[in-house]
């Protein structure tokens, strides 16, 4: 098998799909990333997916809800729940929602390989003979990483090291604009009051 | 296929962190941290001695200079290392900037709040802390401007006032050694207020020692 293994990440915490990204694409596995239950739930219309991992806690759309979604969609895509605000109630729900698993942040890089190992294989032995298992969990280890994954190392180094050193530069460009965007934000606030009141009265 | 829908059994399989603890400053950055933090208090008070030797005189001017210029170049030589381990490690993403403007002024309203009102309620900070990103806003923004923009400008007047004959080109280029040197000494100035801000905001953690505690082990404590 050629093809590498599709893992999408749902957060809308950007870094979080960044951290994914940067541990599992060395493993051979193509990672994506959505910012909302929304956005995944589109990607997952036109992509098929090995292994979806979903933050719960999300603006809109939670975790949980996107869990149901997918699973309704298309149950046989594993579904792995990552939260900062793991309870016990939602790993009760999410069990029966039909998660594949649960686990709290903060993650390692170890734990996001053993994790996306351990969902990936639990999934392959549900459908198909045990002689190919192991075939279809290490391939993508294998074959792509030191040659058609040589030059977007390159690329993704170049750009970590690009935004690096302009990190400076635009965050004195925040530095400049915070006075005036909370200027804004208190006159955004004082003019909605100021409706409130008038339209009240 | 196994869906979960088995409750208890399939939650026994499911993977939990060992460790409550983050693992958020590596050996590297210590070394660099603690380093930098003894030399910078060396290099404020021989600097101090060296601009102001005619207000009080704790060493020669000769041992100041010498002292401070030793001090300067092992604080640059410190200064590798952490550049060295943030651009070869995954790490990198500590510094990266928030691109996406909107939930930076958000983050960055809410953490101002905080600092302005809701530390002094106990509140907690809203943000969490993680090994890829241990930075707060505030923090980011400022760390970003002073590790990669205010410490080589520093640096590099330092290096021209160290060897003024050697530099004359660039120094003329700059406007002349006054300017140099005036860059050299507000830099200075910020730094003294930025050192004692940064221990105070350092003894602001769950206990007045956490953070400095955190500093020599590298895991934050919850």
């Amino acid at each position: 098998m050629n093809t590498k293994l599709q893992v999408l990440v749902i957060d809308d915490d950007a870094v979080v799909g960044r951290s994914f990204d940067r541990v599992l694409s060395e493993k051979g596995y193509e990672v994506s990333t959505a910012l909302s239950g929304e956005e995944a739930l589109d990607s997952i219309n036109e992509h098929d997916y090995d292994v979806v991992f979903t933050d719960i806690k999300m603006p809109g759309m939670d975790g949980l809800e996107v869990t149901e979604r997918i699973k309704s969609r298309c149950p046989w895509t594993p579904v792995v729940v990552i939260t900062g605000y793991g309870t016990q109630e939602n790993e009760a729900r999410a069990s029966v929602l039909g998660a594949n698993g649960f686990v709290r942040k903060p993650l390692t890089p170890e734990m996001i390989e053993n994790i996306t190992l351990k969902t990936v294989s639990d999934a392959a032995k549900a459908e198909v003979p045990a002689q190919d298992v192991e075939h279809m969990v290490e391939e993508p280890e294998a074959v792509n990483v030191n040659e058609a994954e040589a030059p977007k190392r390159a690329n993704s180094m170049a750009k970590n090291i690009g935004l690096f050193f302009a990190s400076p530069f635009i965050a004195l460009g925040y530095v400049i604009a915070l006075p005036f965007v909370g200027f804004y934000m208190f006159a955004k606030l004082g003019h909605e009051a100021y409706s409130k009141r008038h339209t009240n009265s | 296929m196994s869906t979960g829908h088995s409750g208890q059994k399939e939650l026994e399989g499911w993977i939990k962190p060992p460790n409550p603890e983050l693992y958020i400053n590596p050996l590297p950055v210590r070394i660099w941290h603690w380093l930098n933090a003894l030399g910078f208090v060396v290099l404020i008070l021989t600097g101090i001695q060296i601009r102001y030797a005619n207000l009080f005189n704790v060493l020669s001017f000769e041992t100041a200079v010498k002292t401070h210029n030793w001090v300067a170049f092992t604080v640059i030589a410190n200064y590798f290392v952490w550049l060295g381990f943030y651009l070869f490690s995954d790490k990198i993403t500590v510094y990266h900037p928030e691109l996406n403007m909107r939930k930076f002024f958000d983050k960055a309203f809410k953490q101002i709040i905080y600092y302005s009102y809701g530390i002094f309620r106990g509140e907690k900070s809203p943000h969490k802390v993680q090994p890829y990103d241990k930075f707060n806003p505030m923090q980011s923004i400022t760390y970003q401007i002073v590790m990669l923009l205010v410490v080589p400008i520093q640096f590099i007047t330092g290096i021209m006032m160290w060897d003024i004959k050697r530099f004359e080109a660039p120094i003329a280029f700059l406007g002349g050694i006054r300017s140099v040197d005036t860059v050299h000494v507000l830099i200075f100035i910020f730094f003294v207020s930025f050192t004692m801000i940064h221990a105070y905001m350092g003894a602001l953690g769950h206990t007045p020692s956490a953070h400095f505690k955190e500093m020599f082990t590298g895991y934050e404590e919850e």
